[in-house]
């Protein structure tokens, strides 16, 4: 028997406020497999209040816009031309409140229709987190007027449920890039394979003519269908020469378990830099 | 702005077994997984405190009264960054109706990777929304401030006015 645990290390909450308020959601991506029809989100409340936490879902997926932005593209009622799970995926419970300094776990729960074909299947979670009223004091004077604004938060992350057999490949062309000051700007146009979302890292390492590593970046990316992403990192000032960009898409991410990647062959190209 | 970090670390363990079975030649371990997970902290809401009637008052994103939050999550990743925002604020103590505009520029929101100073954020406009992206190890995380605009009218009642700001964060 194989017992699947896990380990949820959440860095820290940077605050230095009085009433930092805030949830912690992990894992941020679930995987569910067709066998087990079940999955969970763990909720921690690292605050000093309790968070009132309401569970929806949603179908959507990323895409990129026409500046090369990522951004999640959402469809109210997905057709079946989509792989979508909005219709037989619940999480339960759907409201709750997280005491401070506690746990509480989201179950997920799939009922898939009979006959569903074998492949991979999205939905999105949203977990939206309203901590306590913040207190408007000192309205002695009647005839002011105070205004507060309360601030609530939703955190979105990705279930992928998988039937059978999947797998998934990565196209890469149209590499470019440009190197704006200290800040390299990349494109390339990225059409998945395959019957389900790619998930991997884009990976660029700068050389120069000697062939030496000047620079590196890595992103996280997942591919659902096609992206023309936009990335921009800031590597540092390069001296005047010509350099080489290999730019590299692997099926690799250091933040999720490695049993839930799909190996897909890693796509490579290289484009020229040059620094007057 | 905002300094000291208290670094949370959440350590949530359960119970493992690893069972060899003597002779057998047989091993059972349990597999583990770390995972990242995402925390979006309010840090401090948009506070506008008292403010005169007839006058349009404007908190700017990088002053002390702007809504801060600071999300850790996995690094170097995109998130998207999209706020709903309320057009008007509702007087809890008068009666039903009484209300008050509230408005957002094209700058009214700051982002910022692994730090939280907003001198030197990117500006961007609470209604596009944008796209933000964790910091590099060891501090991935994003700040995000919002200002806005309050126009109570000359005849405006006085009270208490409140509102909501929803800021939604989607890994991507």
């Amino acid at each position: 028997m194989r017992r699947v645990l896990w380990i949820a290390a959440a860095l820290g909450l940077g605050a230095s406020s009085l009433h930092a308020q805030g949830v912690m959601v992990a894992p941020h991506a679930v995987y569910i497999d067709h066998r087990v029809r079940s999955g969970s989100v763990l909720l921690y409340n690292p605050g000093t209040e309790p968070v009132e936490v309401t569970i929806s879902t949603l179908f959507g997926y990323p895409v990129t816009d026409s500046t090369g932005s990522i951004v999640l593209r959402t469809v109210d009622a997905p057709d079946s031309t989509l792989p979508s799970a909005l219709a037989w995926i619940q999480a339960f419970p759907r409201r709750l409140t997280v005491a401070p300094l506690e746990r509480q776990t989201v179950r997920l729960l799939a009922r898939p229709p009979v006959g569903l074909p074998d492949g991979e299947y999205w939905v999105r979670l949203m977990i939206a987190a309203k901590a306590g009223q913040i207190p408007i004091v000192g309205v002695s004077d009647t005839t002011a007027i105070q205004v507060g604004v309360t601030l609530e938060v939703r955190t979105i992350i990705g279930i992928t449920y998988r039937k059978g057999p999947v797998k998934t490949g990565m196209t890469l062309s149209n590499v470019r890039a440009q190197l704006l000051g200290d800040t390299l700007v990349t494109w390339s146009r990225l059409v998945r394979q395959g019957n389900a979302a790619f998930v991997g890292t884009v990976r660029g390492t700068v050389m120069d003519s000697t062939g030496a590593t000047r620079a590196s970046f890595a992103t996280p990316l997942g591919v659902y269908f096609t992206m023309e992403p936009r990335i921009a990192s800031v590597i540092g000032k390069l001296p005047k020469g010509r350099y080489w960009l290999r730019y590299e898409v692997v099926a690799e991410r250091e933040d999720l378990d490695p049993s839930v990647i799909l190996p897909a062959p890693a796509a490579r190209d290289s484009v020229r830099l040059v620094v007057p | 702005m905002k300094s000291g970090l208290l670094a949370a670390a959440l350590l949530l363990a359960l119970p493992a077994s690893a069972v060899a079975q003597g002779g057998s030649g047989t091993f059972t371990a349990d597999a583990v997984v770390v995972t990242v997970g995402m925390t979006i902290a309010t840090l401090q809401d948009l506070t506008f405190g008292t403010v005169p009637k007839g006058v349009a008052t404007t908190v700017a994103p990088a002053a002390a009264g702007a809504g801060q939050w600071e999300i850790t999550g996995n690094p170097n990743s995109f998130v998207t960054i999209a706020f709903t925002l309320p057009t008007q604020l509702t007087n809890i103590q008068a009666l039903p109706g009484s209300t008050m505009p509230m408005s957002f520029g094209l700058t009214s929101a700051l982002w910022r990777r692994a730090n939280n100073n907003p001198a030197g954020a990117t500006p961007f406009s609470p209604a596009l929304g944008t796209v933000g992206r964790f910091g590099p190890p060891p501090n991935p995380t994003i700040n995000i401030w919002i200002g806005g605009t309050v126009n109570p009218a000359p005849t405006a009642k006085p009270g208490i006015y409140q509102g909501t700001v929803i800021l939604s964060l989607t890994y991507l």
